[in-house]
This record gives C-alpha cells, structure tokens and sequence, in this order.
C-alpha cells in the first residue's frame, strides 16, 4: 500500500490546524493550555525515540507511533489517556503494526529505567498497564493502523531533483516533522516536499525551479515550511522546568502508582 | 440507536467454527438486522496483548474494501477478547471442492477462478501480499460471490527494504521460491498458490501433496520438470537451495486430459518457475482464456456449495475421501517468525538488510529507517536553526513568490 496513500483511510482523515490546536474539555480544567498540550506531546516524542532506541526499534516504528498519539490526542484528553502510559503502548502497538514486534517486558523494562519527562519518581509503569493502555489506543484509533511517512517520498524526490547533498539536512527536518502535528495535516508527500524546499535553502541550493516542474501545491508546500519555522522558533530551546509544570498538571493513573 | 454500540449491537447465536487464534460465532447485527460472523480472539494470552495475526488482519481489512475481500464490519473489545465482525459467509471454496455431489463445469471453475483473480489483483494492486492462499480462505457468500479472507499472513509489500520469512502459505500452495527460503519474493507467490487451486477445482483433489517441504519440492519437479539455471536464472542462488536429480516434465496435457488449450495456456503461465516470468493477476485477467467460451457462470448460478452446519468446524467431517495436510501444523510457523525483534526490529539485521538491498536510493549504507544508525535520525543542529531563523523571513517572500508564479 505504499504506493497508494490517496486510496487509504489516513487522506481521507487529513485535519485542520484548529482540529490539533483544540484542548479537551477535561484537560482545560485541570489548567493545562494549549501550550502545555503541545510541550507535553513534544516530551512524549522524544521519550518514544528514547525508549525506542533502547529498545532497538526501528525508526520507522516511531514515527508510526508518534502519529498514533497525535491522532489520539484530537478525540481524547490527556487526563483521560495519561501521555506517560499511551506513549509506550503506541510504541509497543506501532511495532506490532510495523512488523517488528517489541515484547511487553522489555519495553516495560526500558520504561522503568527511562522516566517520561524530568519528574515523576512516583510513575511506575507494568506490563498489565501497557496492555490494558494498548487496547485503548486500538480503539481510540478505531483500530485504523496503516500510516504513510514522508522519508521514502523524500529521497524519490531528492533523486529526481538532483539534491542528493541535502539529504543528510532533509532528514533532519523530516525527523523534526514530528515534534510537530504535521503528519495529521498534510499528506506525507507535501511534508517531503516542504522540507527539501527548506533544506535546499538552509545549504543554499535552489529548489525552486524543480518544485515549479513538479507543480507542486505551493500553497500546502508552504504552509508546512511555516509550521516547521514556527516550531523551531517556539520549541528550539525547551525550558524543561515549563514541560514538568505541565506534566505536573496531570494526575497519575498508573496501577502501580494507585496501590 | 446510538447506544446499540460494541457488543452491545450483536445478538450472539450459534457456533460457526474454531479457528487457530479464536472462535467464530454467528451473530444479528441489531443495527441493520444482518446476519454477521464474529471472530472471538483471546487476549493477553501470551501476555504479548493483542495478537499479532489478528492485528495484521484489522490493519489491512480496514484498508482494503473490494466486492472480493471480505467486509470487516466491525471491532470491538469485550472483557478479555477482541472480536472482529465479519460478513457472514455460507461456505467456502474447499467445500465446494470437497462436496462429491457437486459437479463443477468448465464455466463453473472459470467464474471461480475469475473472482479468486479479481481479489488477488486488487489486493496486489493495494501492495498486499496474501499469503496464505488456499481453497478455505476463499468464502461463499449467500448470492455466490466469492471472497477473500483470513489475512492474518498478509503483508504490505510497498517497501523493498524488507526481508519476508519463507514460512508462510500452507504446504501444497507454496511457490517453489519460497520452498527454497527466497526472503525477497513478490506477488508470484499468491499466483502458484491460486494455480494450485486452479487445478485442485479441476482435480478435484489437492494437487501437489507434499509430506514434507523437500517432498513438496519433489512433487512439483515430477510434474512440471526440474528446473534449471537457463529457465529460472537465480535459482541456484537462493538461501535453501538444493540439487534434486534431474526429472523430465510430465506434459500439462497430460495432467489435465480434459481441459481446453486456453485454460492449459493460462495453468502454464501461472505455474511458471522464474517469479518473474510468472503471470501477474491483473495480466491473467485478460488472458484470453476468461474471453473465450464457455463465459465463466455468474455467481448465483454457481452450483450451491453445502451449507455449513453448525459446529461444523474443519474439513476431516465432511469427505472421508481427501486427506487435508497436517490442518493447524501449517500455522506453527506463522507468529513472528520475520516479526521477532531478532530477524527484523533489532539491529543485527539491519546490516542484512542493507546488503540485501543494495541499489536503493541513497547509496550504500544509508539506511534511513534504521534507529540503530545514528546519523539516520539527527535533529537539527543549533546552527542550522538559529540559520533557520534568520533566513525566515526571506525565504517566506521567495515563497510567496512562487506561489504566485
Ligand atoms: N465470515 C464468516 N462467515 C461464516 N463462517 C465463518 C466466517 N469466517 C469464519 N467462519 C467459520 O469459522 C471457522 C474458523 O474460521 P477462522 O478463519 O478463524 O479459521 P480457519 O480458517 O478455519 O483456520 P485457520 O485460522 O487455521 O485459517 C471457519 O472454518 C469457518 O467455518
Ligand atoms: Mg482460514
């Protein structure tokens, strides 16, 4: 189905900025802002790299998982769907889902050695958790797991645009596409081509004249450039006593925790 | 109405049948007053939380809508199960096949052939490999259309960086390049298997019956030759291949006496050893074989396959006559055998991969997708984005600017 992101569920449910910008009824009472919604899910998507990579995951599986909680997080509220818990169940759901099964214990394992964000010494986090989280997020996703990702579109396109030297540049870029909702936004191949076009500017190339061959939608192709600027202008430099004070915010839902 | 949601919506009735990873029931869908199946699956069993079979097949289902595919209807979790609700179907393929009573036309087996084609090159054209072809994943319906099910092997094959196990596909149906543990295999499997089923309605019997996958090689060399470097190039390269003693082709004709040089034609195509010589759905669709008379028989005209009855959960009851391989030792192989962290998610096998790949966008060594490749996932360093920055404003008019153009 690579090929065949038009004919799939995931463009028929692209958003709109208002859709990802709205807080949850619930999580606006605890006080949490939209600000702290999005420092919480920027925490989560470094953790989920973090724990991935201890876990030997591949990079492909995070990105999946980092669009399931994304996803999530439109319809449900972070007090309901404690981020601590849903981060690693998308992980674990996303491997299963990628071909490249993780087990329960050792993800749980990493889990414990690694804390989601800079507090919480009370969170402790059990297999009994993680799978009881991951059917939650099954259905919270309506069970919709097939997501398409920019990376391969990228380098067809780098290829064909003879930018093979900022590949290196695009890659990071498109790494960064998801501290952002980007991916709920645009189709995967608009991401790539907003982030070759900043690339090729960051390394004073000029991608331009390939982009307008290609006619490409200018209009969609800047509106990811913006949101990804705008994201390293806010989200640069994380202060990290502003994501624990949002975290702080949420209470603590692990079993473990309970008892 | 609206309150008539996950098992709520279902009147649960009789058993239809046990399956390797649950039970399936048949059920009233309350909502539209159809009659629905439902796949009961255990949970937690493993302590792995949802099984894996069963998700690959919500995953793809839920994708996947063709009047050849089995509708997924529905999921919903109750207590300690997942359960799947499906279209109910009356009978299956292997019943038709198996029934004595029931005489198949050339017309007949054409019209079957032509929707077991139309689902395999739909499912190839949304890049889906089934992999488990064989005559009881292909489901009756009440009006006679025949549809695919059970995609619990199935794999999306899109991207070519990615090494398959050779254990799929039960015995008789596996193409002679996975018997000989090809790992990079394409849609030529899911066409041996559908021309093993090709002749197993002609037949009237299983075709190639191996005892063990050597025996299997063995039967499939008896009947077709064995193959050789000039016919099939890379043959001698593959990961289990071994030297059989040289056998002379049975000719086709004399497999099957009684079948037109059309469907003969099209037998031989799909029975081709080099999988890249072999016919692909689509092409076989046109085939003149299915434009030529007899036209294939409508669906509603198809003879009425038995009815199942209920409880009437596997195939040793029905004909005393066909032995049916070892029914569940087939899926001993099937649980992550390429989904274990070891052959697949875990870094030693990225270095597999990538020799496996070779030419792939990007050069050698650039494994974009790899976690364990450090410089595949740099964030942005502080300089290109204080750069970034500055140049905002700039490259925000050049934009513009061409936008406008
Ligand atoms: N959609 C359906 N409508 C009616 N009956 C069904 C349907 N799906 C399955 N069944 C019945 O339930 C039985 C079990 O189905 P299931 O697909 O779980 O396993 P199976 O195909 O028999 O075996 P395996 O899991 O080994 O492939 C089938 O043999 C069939 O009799
Ligand atoms: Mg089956």
């Amino acid at each position: 189905m690579a090929a065949d992101f038009w004919a799939s569920y995931q463009s028929k449910q692209l958003l709109s900025v208002e859709e990802v910008s709205r807080v949850a009824e619930e999580d606006l009472e605890l006080g949490l802002t939209l600000q702290d919604t999005r420092l919480i899910k920027i925490a989560m998507t470094t953790y989920m790299r973090d724990l991935a990579q201890q876990a030997k995951l591949r990079q492909r599986v995070v990105a999946t998982a980092v669009c399931y909680m994304r996803r999530m997080y439109v319809s449900k509220s972070l007090c309901e769907y404690d981020p601590r818990l849903v981060a690693p169940a998308c992980l674990y759901l996303a491997s299963k889902a990628e071909e490249s099964v993780a087990q329960a214990k050792l993800l749980v394992f990493y889990a414990k050695k690694l804390k989601p964000g800079p507090e919480n010494g009370a969170y402790q986090l059990e297999v009994k958790d993680l799978l009881d989280m991951e059917l939650r997020v099954l259905e919270a996703l309506d069970f919709r797991l097939v997501v398409y990702h920019p990376y391969r579109a990228a380098v067809q396109y780098l290829n064909d645009a003879k930018l093979t030297d900022v590949m290196q540049t695009t890659w990071s870029l498109l790494n960064d596409v998801y501290r952002t909702d980007l991916p709920l936004l645009h189709p995967p191949h608009v991401v790539a081509l907003g982030c070759i076009h900043l690339a090729a500017f960051l390394k004073d190339r000029d991608a331009k004249p390939w982009l307008e061959d290609l006619k490409a939608d200018m209009h969609a192709v800047r509106a990811v450039q913006m949101e990804l600027l705008d994201h390293y202008e806010q989200y640069a430099n994380i202060d990290p006593a502003l994501t624990a004070a949002a975290m702080a915010k949420l209470p603590i839902r692990t079993r473990a925790a309970r008892t | 109405m609206s309150d008539l949601v996950g098992a709520k919506r279902y009147e649960k009735g009789r058993t239809l049948g046990e399956g390797t990873y649950g039970t399936v029931f048949e059920a009233t869908d309350k909502v539209t007053g159809r009659i629905v199946a439902i796949k009961k699956i255990r949970l937690g069993k493993y302590k792995e939380g949802v099984n894996v079979t069963a998700l690959r097949e919500i995953k793809l289902l839920k994708e996947l809508h063709d009047p050849h595919v089995i509708e997924l209807i529905d999921v919903y979790p109750k207590k300690k199960n997942l359960n799947l609700v499906f279209e109910f179907m009356t009978s299956d393929l292997e019943g038709v096949i198996k029934d004595r009573s029931t005489v198949l036309s050339p017309a007949d087996i054409k019209s079957y052939m032509q929707m077991a084609l139309k689902a395999i090159a739909f499912c190839h054209r949304k890049w889906v490999l089934h992999r488990d072809l064989k005559p009881n994943n292909f489901l009756i319906a009440t009006d006679g259309q025949m549809k695919l099910a059970d995609f619990g092997l199935a794999r999306i094959f899109g991207s070519p960086d990615r090494v398959f196990t050779h254990q799929v596909f039960a015995r008789w149906y596996r193409a002679p390049e996975l018997l000989f543990g090809s790992k990079q295999y394409g849609p030529g499997v899911d066409i041996w298997a559908l021309a093993c089923i090709f002749a197993e309605l002609i037949l009237r019997r299983p075709f190639l019956l191996g005892e063990s996958d050597m025996d299997q090689l063995g039967k499939i060399f008896a009947a077709f030759g064995t193959p050789t470097e000039a016919v099939w190039p890379g043959m001698t390269s593959l990961p289990d291949y071994i030297e059989f003693v040289p056998c002379p082709p049975t000719t086709l004709r004399q497999l099957f006496p009684n079948v037109s040089e059309d469907c003969l034609d099209i037998l031989q195509k799909m029975f081709t050893y080099d999988p890249r010589k072999r016919i692909s759905a689509e092409a076989a669709l046109s085939h003149r074989y299915f434009s030529t008379g007899p036209a294939p028989t409508k669906p509603d005209r198809l003879p009425r396959p038995p009815i199942r009855a209920s409880g009437d959960n596997d195939a040793q009851d029905r004909s005393p006559v066909v032995l049916s391989p070892a029914h569940k030792s087939r899926r001993i192989s099937f649980p992550n055998l390429d989904t274990n962290p070891q052959s697949d998610g875990g870094q030693p096998s990225t270095g597999v991969r990538r020799a496996a790949t070779g030419g792939r966008p990007g050069g050698p060594g650039f494994d974009p997708m790899s976690i364990s490749d450090e410089k595949g996932r740099p964030m942005l360093n502080s300089v290109d984005k204080s750069y970034l920055r500055k140049r905002k404003l700039m490259m925000d008019l050049a934009l513009q600017e061409s936008e406008d153009a």
